[in-house]
């Protein structure tokens, strides 16, 4: 591949008049970008130490650092790194980190490198240069070949005299710009085209730096918006937000897996052969962390048995032939008003009632009930920053009221003086609703956030509100927060107001690839292949992927004949993408959008070479799995399950 | 890490011949890509009947997974008289080198960034001279801080310390003095004559 | 007076070019062009020719106007923007310059400063372009000139024998469409490839001035077919300068062989123009030899 490192050492006659003038030298270098990711110790930065060393200066100090020119990250790195008594700095970058560096200290700051000079930017994935954004692009007249950065002379109105058997006058290697252009117009049949445009003079004002500069500021604002990294994928909340919220008519034969949750799998305590009513317990917890679960509709047990699982987990499940009598257990009752329930009691609803995380990540809702630190606030994760997905939005329109009493039942739980429902701009009508709603408490504010993904991953979303970041291996508790997603409030407010334990859901059936998108109240336990065909099925061959949840987070699915679940927020099909992994290139967008400001070009690389320790060192454990890194991924790497096998490997170590 | 800009209307109207197969790429997307204006055109164009077919996808400037996308499209391809591409120029190319006799042709102007990796636009510019002139000037740029460019100091056009060009626009010069003053190497003013060399482009 | 002057009279235009010297004193160069190139026509001024830095070609076409030949002054886009472009026409016009020909110029680094800044912020049909505005009255700027608006004769260049003959005739309709008013061709020692091209270049109805170089030598024309674009001296050619070393020395075979090309071409144009690279004084033998 070529190599696109973007600086080279200066020669040392162009150094030396500067290491004269100065001694007691710090070294950063850059450990290069656009170039294949062979390796992590760059030489520049150990040759120029030599060179410096050989001019008899000494060298307090030097650092290789990843894109020097991310400042945010370069900040942090470099902080109180300049031993005492360095009298200057020499970067070993392109002029981008010798820019960052000098606006950072307060040191005589030196260029130890030329930048290359090459025309044309290279787009990213790319292994030639081609676009010189002049801002009034040619290609159309041009059959698709670049004047300006093809033709030596940047000529826009025809060959010069200058090409000889088609090659151009500057370098008998390049081919004439020109000539490949007549060639391809003629072979279009377009040339026609070309002769009949107007005289062709380059406006050199409309690359207006004060403009562009205006528009940088305010991007970076955005990009920079309430937490570090984060991307903006379509939206195509289109899709189904519009769509009605339906109950969906019930499948006969209801799967419903003991294992819906983090932790251990729930014990079965019904036989085959028994008839359960709607809201009986069928499992029970099998450890601390674990869960509860209820059966969904009355009727005959037919098997406890391995189902493929959604999110192969594997483990077993209760099979119950639906009698849709849907007679509800006895055990089904309001628990009594609020404020007469203590916060042991709400704790102990919310555990019976099987809630876990609805969000996705099911982590049992009782445990985080149980934070041992003293709480500060309640964070009510409304954003559903996932593409696609609507079930949230939904549900804030419909049980605004059950949402905030079962906010209400929470902050109780956990003694939080506040309450606070953070919604992403992008649905203005949930959040009018909801600050019309909260107008009545003191103690309930509405936030609304700048749509940004993952704005509802819990640290995300602290980060964003309270302005805190939750140290890495911590919990929010560790910060006073509790975060919780809408429907599991939903789901608590069930718990009580009616005694009905998690026995359904919203879920949006979506993506480009379902007929009928749409958004459904579906009982845990109900065949997703069956949801599917009751939205009409799909579109087109078989160049499709069904995932439960979202596009960035969601989980492919082994097989559409499971079972929706208690984390189920989704069921979406998608296009295939038909792309496949090139070699990492450094271009830094992985370390540019990663949240948790991880470098997981390094969890690519380390994966590959089974470092694991340098997995470990690269913090690995810190990433939440948002996938950003591979949506970002110009080289389309699979980084998430590069990611997750480290992970498993580093937990292994231990 | 472009900027794009859709063409006027009026440009893209002209360019449309017959069927038109469209390609966005959303490579760049979080710097920016005017998503909702392609998207809202791209409705009108299917309404008139003369789209057969969209394919929206990331980094069409790598040739390799281009090609493999384009795959299942090319039934669509075939049947339109030209392929409209949203994306940056390198984008365009890439697709025009790979569908040499279709008609080929660009939605979007693109624009400069200043500095070039990662995806966050950055404060800083280099415009990779080849002969970094940091070192004369305490690490600030005179070639992008300078509206003219100059490497030999400030030219009389500076009015209250603000750029001839631009009044908003703090004068690099001013600032390199500055700078050069706070780090105590105002002596590197007295360096020979600067000349710039525009023949350092070799290949890399 | 104007060349288009003539070729509207339909009379056969004669043509030759002087390189200003690299330094101020021009003297030597204008006494030669009066012994020798009184007679023709007009005579082009190269302008920094190669890339290579000289005295300019409008101090230079000054002078040859005092002298009293008729120059033809020669802009390329290599070493000024639009602005200087534009300043340095109007300064034409004022000393009374009528004939010019718009060239995009050689690459900076082709000549003695390979480390300047290449301009081309205009190129061949857009410079053609911008005198047609200036013609008009308005700058590029759309700023409207005081006076009457200048008014010259507008010549380009086209390579009749080069490789890629239809991106050249592609540009040379353009230049025809910008507003150019006769061609001069790069050098041909090709008389097929010649007539080929003019049986295509005539739909454009603009005189073309068959361009020649005189060739000095074997070494000269070896150096042409390896380095210059759109010339390429055929083996015949090389063989007949090889043939007689003295005549060729003598510069009898170059003019002879010029004069036979310019006979052999001069029924499919409208003029020719010599390159004489130096060799000024053999331009009135060859004109005689070629009947002219």
């Amino acid at each position: 591949m070529e190599n696109y490192t973007k600086y080279r050492l200066k020669e040392i006659d162009e150094l030396a008049p500067f290491l004269a003038e100065t001694d007691k030298i710090f070294v950063v270098a850059c450990n290069k970008c656009f170039k294949e990711f062979e390796t992590v110790d760059e030489p520049d930065c150990g040759e120029f130490v030599k060179l410096a060393e050989a001019q008899g200066k000494t060298v307090t100090g030097s650092v290789q650092v990843d894109f020097l020119c991310n400042k945010t990250q370069t900040e942090k790195k470099l902080k109180d790194l300049i031993p005492e008594g360095t009298k200057s700095v020499f970067v070993v970058s392109c002029g981008l980190g010798v820019q960052t560096i000098a606006s950072m200290v307060d040191l005589p700051v030196y260029a130890a490198a030329n930048s290359l000079n090459y025309r044309g930017h290279h787009g990213m994935a790319l292994t030639k240069k081609s676009c010189d954004a002049c801002a009034q692009c040619y290609l159309n007249m041009t059959g698709g070949v670049c004047p300006i950065v093809d033709c030596a002379k940047s000529l826009v109105n025809g060959q010069c005299g200058g090409a000889k058997n088609g090659k151009c006058e500057v370098d008998p290697n390049k081919d004439c710009a020109w000539e490949k252009i007549n060639k391809r117009l003629s072979q279009q049949g377009r040339l026609g085209e070309l002769k009949s445009q107007p005289v062709q003079l380059r406006d050199y004002s409309k690359i207006n730096f004060k403009v562009i500069n205006d528009y940088v500021q305010s991007i970076r604002e955005s990009r920079f918006a309430g937490y570090y990294g984060g991307v903006h994928p379509s939206e195509k909340k289109e899709l189904c937000e519009n769509e009605p919220l339906l109950r969906f008519p019930e499948s006969d034969i209801m799967v419903i897996p003991l294992s819906q949750h983090s932790g251990a799998p729930a014990k079965p305590v019904v036989q085959v052969g028994d008839y359960v009513k709607v809201g009986q317990v069928i499992g029970e917890p099998a450890a601390f962390i674990s869960a509860y679960i209820h059966s969904s509709v009355s009727g005959k047990v037919l098997a406890i048995e391995e189902r493929v699982h959604p999110a192969t987990r594997g483990g077993l499940s209760v099979v119950i032939e639906n009698d849709r009598k849907y007679v509800v257990d006895e055990s089904v009752k309001p628990k009594g008003d609020l404020s007469t329930l203590s916060k042991e009691d709400i704790v102990n609803i919310v555990k019976e009632a099987g809630i876990a995380g609805m969000g996705g990540a099911g982590f049992p809702t009782s445990v985080k009930l149980t934070p041992g630190k003293p709480i500060e606030a309640v964070l009510l994760n409304g954003c559903e920053c996932e593409p696609m997905l609507t079930a949230d939005h939904k549900l804030l329109l419909h049980y605004a009221d059950d949402v905030i009493y079962g906010l209400k039942a929470v902050m109780k739980a956990v003694e939080a003086p506040k309450g606070i429902i953070v919604i992403e701009d992008n649905k203005p009508d949930a959040v009018e609703l909801l600050k019309s709603k909260c107008e009545a408490y003191d103690d309930i504010e509405v936030t609304v956030a700048k749509t940004k993904y993952p704005q509802g991953a819990e640290k995300m979303l602290i980060k964003r509100v309270l302005g805190r970041m939750v140290p890495s291996g911590g919990l929010p508790a560790d910060v006073g927060a509790v975060v919780c997603n809408v429907s599991t409030v939903k789901a608590i407010s069930d718990a009580i107001q009616k005694g009905m334990p998690l026995i359904e859901r919203v879920v949006s059936v979506t993506g480009e690839r379902i007929k009928k998108p749409g958004n459904y109240l579906v009982r845990i336990g109900t065949n997703v292949k069956e949801v599917i065909d009751y939205c009409g099925g799909i579109t087109g061959g078989d160049d499709y992927i069904v995932k439960m949840g979202g596009p960035m987070m969601g989980i492919q699915l082994p097989s559409v004949d499971v079972a929706v679940i208690k984390g189920t927020n989704g069921i979406i099909a998608i296009e295939k993408d038909e792309s496949e992994a090139v070699a990492c290139i450094k271009c830094g967008r992985c370390v540019d959008v990663c949240p948790m400001e991880l470098s997981p070009l390094y969890f690519a690389k380390y994966h590959d070479e089974e470092n694991w320790q340098g997995m470990k060192d690269k913090n690995v454990m810190d990433c939440m799995e948002c996938r950003c890194c591979e949506y970002i991924c110009s080289s389309k790497i699979p980084l998430l399950s590069k990611i997750k096998a480290g992970k498993a490997a580093v937990r292994g170590m231990k | 890490m472009l900027i794009t800009e859709l063409k006027s209307r009026e440009t893209i109207e002209a360019l449309l011949t017959g069927k038109v197969f469209i390609i966005n790429c959303h490579g760049c997307k979080e710097v920016h890509f005017p998503e909702k204006e392609a998207e809202a055109l791209q409705k009108e164009l299917t309404g008139r009947g003369i789209v057969t077919g969209i394919m929206t996808t990331d980094y069409i400037c790598n040739p390799e997974n281009m090609k493999l996308r384009l795959k299942k499209h090319m039934s669509e391809i075939a049947m339109a008289d030209m392929v409209l591409v949203f994306s940056c120029g390198v984008g365009v190319q890439t697709v025009a080198e790979y569908l040499e006799n279709k008609k080929v042709c660009a939605a979007c102007d693109t624009y400069p960034l200043p500095g070039y990796q990662g995806v966050t636009p950055l404060e800083h510019k280099c415009d990779q001279c080849g002969e970094c002139f940091l070192n004369i000037t305490g690490g600030i740029c005179p070639l992008t801080a300078c509206s003219k460019s100059l490497v030999n100091g400030q030219c009389g056009g500076a009015k209250a310390g603000k750029c001839e060009v631009d009044p908003d626009m703090e004068c690099g010069w001013e600032r390199i003095y500055r700078r050069l003053k706070q780090v105590g190497r105002l002596d590197v003013l007295k360096c020979p004559v600067q000349i710039r060399n525009y023949a350092t482009d070799k290949e890399v | 007076m104007k060349l288009s002057e003539k070729f509207s009279r339909g009379e056969l235009v004669v043509t030759t070019e002087v390189g200003p010297p690299k330094g101020f004193h021009v003297e030597p160069m204008v006494e030669e062009a009066k012994e020798y190139l009184s007679n023709i026509t007009a005579v082009n001024v190269t302008d920094n020719q190669s890339s290579v830095m000289r005295l300019g070609s409008l101090a230079t076409c000054v002078a040859l106007k005092n002298a009293g030949l008729n120059p033809i002054y020669q802009l390329t886009c290599r070493d000024r923007n639009r602005m200087a472009l534009e300043s340095d026409l109007l300064s034409a016009a004022m000393f009374g310059i009528e004939n010019i020909l718009c060239l995009t110029g050689d690459h900076t680094k082709l000549g003695d400063h390979p480390g300047a800044k290449p301009v081309f912020d205009l190129d061949s049909v857009s410079l053609l372009y911008t005198v047609g505005q200036l013609e008009k009255g308005v700058d590029l700027g759309g700023n409207e000139l005081v006076g009457e608006p200048p008014k010259f004769c507008k010549g380009a260049v086209v390579s009749p024998c080069s490789d890629s003959i239809d991106a050249q005739l592609a540009k040379m309709e353009r230049k025809v469409m910008a507003g150019a008013q006769y061609f001069q061709t790069q050098a041909v020692f090709e008389p097929d490839k010649f007539i080929a091209f003019m049986d295509k270049a005539k739909q454009f109805g603009v005189p073309v001035q068959l361009g020649v170089i005189i060739p000095k030598s074997v070494g000269m024309c070896r150096y042409l077919n390896a380095n210059v674009a759109g010339v390429h001296v055929p083996d015949e050619l090389i063989d007949e300068l090889k043939a007689d070393k003295e005549k060729t020395k003598a510069g009898i075979t170059g003019v002879e062989i010029t004069a036979r090309l310019i006979k052999q071409c001069l029924p499919y144009c409208q003029g020719v123009h010599i390159m004489a690279q130096g060799w000024e004084s053999k331009v009135p033998d060859i004109l005689k030899l070629a009947g002219l």
